[in-house]
């Protein structure tokens, strides 16, 4: 590839200012919220249209390079960061709100929009875009479509996938297509449904109509105190068992406490081995009847302390602790490694438990702060990276976790996606056939692997090869269990 | 030789030697299918599972996922087109087969819950079951699964995916799409594969789920799936609205969808009264309101949906109080309305897909196509989604479906009368993204053998 050549033609399609090529900038890049994994792009494009992402995109093709989707580099699964080099093409531009249409209970914006500052815009016109993963207030809408984005509401409001009613699309070969716009029984293949959580391996988005979500006419939020974390994980099994439908279960363990609770003033007393968040929200009505049912629940498995937040400054000062608490772990470690799993509810008990086994195998503090209505675990192993010995065993602790929930019946991640630093994992869950199904999908939106390559399927099993296998039929049976 | 007098001799070695080696296939794959199932789950009785008036030569019942890929494949290996046939409720979709010779795989014996602990309020079930089953077993522990499918005794939850069938209640809690959580497939070759898994939230690899829902069995068999489950509510009610003019039904229904209430349903219907014995039931317009949840939450909404419907000029408001043994009839007469296994010989059934805002002026064109036409009209709609589903009777229909497919893109055939159902544009006006989808179907169905023709692609 001729390098000069390229960024010289991508100069002409998106202005010279959008395009970063300078070693030294190019740094910001080499990463996303998953510092394990690292990767040089060749160049950074900042497009602003969609016209102009479907030219770097056929510029691309040309040159054979790959292209790596980049929203806000948050993700936490190395989804962002150019593995093999390439163009990284950065929505960070791409950053309007274009239109609110309430009548039909969706909006139109930008990938590059931050989902925090979504929420800000729909607020006065009394509606809210549901998912709110806790790195919402720098996140964009781009990246959450892209991995299927959690957060603490999808308890009531579902995931991100049940957000979103269309997307404007750059395939491989340039076309810009729609994949829908809202109208919801569209005929054909759900290729709304196909893109959102392809992690930036089928194509780009330039553009998405999402679902409008009315704000609810009241909420409550209590925070239940537990002397230690089994007690507030049975108390989510049993809250979600007994049919009573929260907008948020919430758990952050003592080092999360520890963490937070300077921070925010939230003066919990030391003897907080567990604080479970709980918001209840719709109409007024019964509002009431159901948190006392839920508190009730709580006290039966050893709540110290119930504490209701009482005015909206203070459930946002609870919502702020418990949001940013991934931020306030530098507190406690100069590094994190946050894993992401999710297990059946009943099994939560069980699986903190052996977290609590694997922090003192491993002979390193793990920080718990997850959402557990849904069962999904976000242990947070604190080390220190320059030190090597932590470091391995900090990755095999996160092993330890994986198989752990996996033996529970769990998965290999609930929100943040597998990007590089799952890919491995992959196997533990699928089998060859499983993968390879996904392989034929990817390979009839992208044959030639330019979006994105070598995420999600495990390392040294290309997606090009896996759909090769399975279109040769027969072979597949002596091939299976490879 | 001459050119000509080859192509002749060519032809005629052609044909014959096509039509052997077909008989030679179908007698074969006879034998190695009543070899997979056994043979008395091996019918050669076709015609009750005509489609379109096209007889299966042979149906398999497979009991196992196993014996039901080993069908595929070996209908696979003779190049033998497949139908994948639950409860048979819905199979009228569509265009007809293009196929002449094809067999149709039951799902009827795949009728077992795989995995249910209550208390994860999830659950793993065979694609065959029924769905009255499933919701009877759910009933037994205080959930359910909010689908409210036509013909709930009979229709499978294979079939139910397949279609993309919704409810009513998809307001409140979503369509299959939000509720399925993972999936068990067999493929055109026979292959198993699956994806997703047993928990509320993943994404571990492709949602492949989406890939195969609403896609009619032209990518695989759907042999089992994981659903999301909901408690059952502790108090349930509805609110029959009854207006004289649609626009009043329509200005309640923006009216709930401005506010801050939280129904589980918001459905119209025109042209015949769910409530039998009301009176002059033929000429109203109304709106019913399912609310679900909370008893005091309950009780707010009948207070609240009162108030408004009343201040939008509801000629009668009829309350249905929580338990009153009327709301269970009642909302099964709106789940069946889309129903295709019972209708008359001149009888269309479309669903009709919009922005929600639109829903009322497509019902106003298609109300006003179907008196130009002299056509009789019933419908549903889920006022708030921008779905409805209708069911038209009369000579016209063809001109009706073309001046309304001119207006409104996204209409799909449910059913319609022998002949009719060939001709018409049975998926709408051509998707604008065909050729994608066209490369989806190559990679996963490269031989066109799994419904061949009957989808849009």
């Amino acid at each position: 590839m001729n390098r000069s050549q390229l960024i010289e033609e991508l100069r002409r399609v998106v202005g010279p200012k959008a395009v970063v090529s300078n070693p030294h900038d190019l740094m910001t890049y080499d990463a996303d919220g998953c510092v394990m994994d690292t990767g040089d792009p060749h160049v950074v494009v900042l497009p602003t249209t969609a016209q102009e992402v479907s030219a770097v995109v056929r510029l691309a093709a040309r040159y054979n390079v790959p292209i790596v989707p980049r929203g806000a580099g948050t993700g936490l699964s190395g989804g962002a960061t150019a593995m093999q080099g390439g163009i990284v093409i950065s929505t960070a531009r791409m950053d309007k709100i274009i239109q609110v249409d309430t009548k039909n209970g969706r909006v139109l914006c930008q990938p590059g929009v931050i989902n925090w500052e979504l929420s800000q815009y729909l607020k006065p016109y009394g509606y809210q875009f549901a998912p709110d993963p806790s790195s919402q207030k720098a996140c964009t809408i781009g990246g959450n479509i892209a991995n299927n984005s959690g957060g603490p509401h999808c308890l009531k409001y579902g995931i991100t996938a049940s957000h979103v009613l269309g997307v404007e699309f750059v395939l491989a070969d340039g076309t810009i297509i729609w994949t829908g716009e809202g109208s919801p029984a569209e005929p054909g293949y759900d290729l709304t449904g196909i893109v959102t959580g392809s992690e930036g391996t089928l194509g780009l988005i330039t553009a998405a109509w999402l679902r409008l979500t009315r704000l609810p006419e009241a909420v409550r939020v209590v925070l239940a105190l537990f002397p230690d974390i089994a007690g507030a994980s049975s108390a989510v099994s049993q809250v979600i068992a007994g049919g009573f439908l929260p907008s948020a279960l919430e758990i952050m363990d003592r080092l999360a406490i520890k963490a937070v609770n300077d921070m925010y003033q939230l003066g919990l007393p030391a003897s907080a081995g567990a604080a479970l968040l709980i918001e209840c929200d719709g109409v007024e009505d019964g509002l009431d009847e159901l948190l006392t049912d839920i508190t009730a629940i709580c006290l039966r498995n050893g709540a110290i302390e119930v504490r209701p937040a009482r005015t909206l400054a203070e459930q946002n000062q609870v919502w702020a602790a418990r949001k940013n608490a991934f931020g306030a772990m530098g507190r406690l470690a100069p590094t994190y490694y946050l894993v992401d799993t999710v297990v059946p509810r009943t099994r939560l008990p069980y699986t903190m438990e052996q977290v609590g086994r694997i922090s003192q195998e491993y002979r390193l503090p793990i920080a718990n702060v997850f959402h557990a209505g849904d069962g999904n675990l976000h242990p947070i192993i604190l080390f220190d990276r320059r030190d090597s010995s932590q470091n391995q065993r900090a990755l095999e602790a996160a092993t330890s976790v994986m198989h752990v929930s996996i033996e529970q019946g769990g998965v290999i991640s609930g929100e943040h996606g597998i990007g590089v630093e799952k890919q491995d994992y992959m196997t533990l869950l699928f089998s060859t056939d499983d993968l390879a199904a996904m392989a034929g999908l990817h390979q009839s939106f992208d044959p030639h692997d330019l979006f994105n390559p070598g995420k999600i399927f495990p390392k040294g099993r290309g997606c090009g090869e896996l759909a090769a296998l399975r279109r040769a039929g027969t072979a597949w049976a002596e091939l299976k269990g490879v | 030789m001459a050119p000509e007098e080859r192509t002749y001799i060519c032809a005629i070695c052609v044909i014959c030697g096509y039509m052997q080696a077909e008989a030679v296939t179908m007698q074969t794959l006879n034998h190695q299918l009543a070899a997979i199932v056994g043979p008395a789950h091996l019918s050669e009785d076709g015609a009750p599972f005509a489609v379109h008036g096209r007889a299966p030569l042979l149906v398999a019942a497979p009991a196992s996922v196993e014996e039901l890929a080993q069908v595929v494949a070996a209908c696979h290996s003779a190049r033998v087109p497949v139908i994948p046939y639950g409860g048979g409720t819905m199979q009228s979709w569509g265009r007809p087969l293009v196929a002449e010779r094809f067999v149709a795989v039951r799902t009827t014996r795949l009728d077992k819950i795989l995995i249910y602990e209550p208390d994860d309020l999830t659950i793993s079930v065979q694609a065959g079951m029924p769905f009255a089953t499933l919701d009877a077993a759910l009933a037994a522990n205080g959930q359910m699964l909010p689908l409210d499918p036509p013909w709930p005794a009979r229709s499978t939850i294979g079939g139910l995916l397949a279609t993309g069938m919704d409810g009513p209640r998809r307001l409140g809690y979503g369509s299959a799409r939000d509720l399925v959580i993972g999936i068990q497939m067999v493929e055109a070759t026979g292959r198993v594969s699956k994806a997703g898994g047993m928990v509320v939230k993943n994404v571990s690899g492709f949602d492949m789920m989406k890939l195969y829902l609403g896609s009619l069995g032209t990518l695989g068999i759907i042999v089992s799936a994981n659903f999301k489950l909901m408690p059952r509510p502790r108090a349930a009610a509805s609110l029959s609205c009854r207006f004289a003019r649609p626009e009043g039904a329509f200005a309640l229904a923006d009216a709930l969808r401005e506010g801050q209430l939280t129904p589980a349903a918001v459905e119209y219907h025109e042209g015949q009264s769910a409530l039998a014995d009301s009176p002059g039931a033929a000429s109203m317009f109304t709106l019913e309101v399912r609310v679900e949840g909370l008893a005091a939450a309950v009780e707010r909404h009948l207070r609240d949906v009162t108030a408004l419907a009343e201040r939008h000029g509801a000629a009668e408001v009829a309350t249905l109080p929580s338990g009153s043994p009327e709301v269970e009839p009642l909302w099964a007469l709106h789940n069946n309305l889309p129903q295709t296994l019972e209708r008359d010989d001149n009888e269309l059934v479309l669903r009709l897909s919009c922005l929600p805002a639109e829903l009322p002026v497509a019902l106003v064109d298609a109300r006003a196509l179907a008196a130009r036409n002299g056509l009789q009209l019933r419908l549903n709609a889920r006022a708030l989604n921008g779905v409805a589903y209708l069911r038209l009777r009369g000579v016209e229909l063809a001109v009706w479906h073309a001046a309304m497919l001119e207006r409104w893109p996204h209409i799909t055939l449910l059913a319609a009368p022998v002949g009719l159902a060939a001709e018409l544009p049975a998926w709408g006006r051509e998707p604008a993204n065909l050729a994608l989808m066209r490369r989806i179907k190559q990679e996963f169905d490269p031989d066109n053998l799994l419904n061949p023709g009957r989808f849009v692609v």
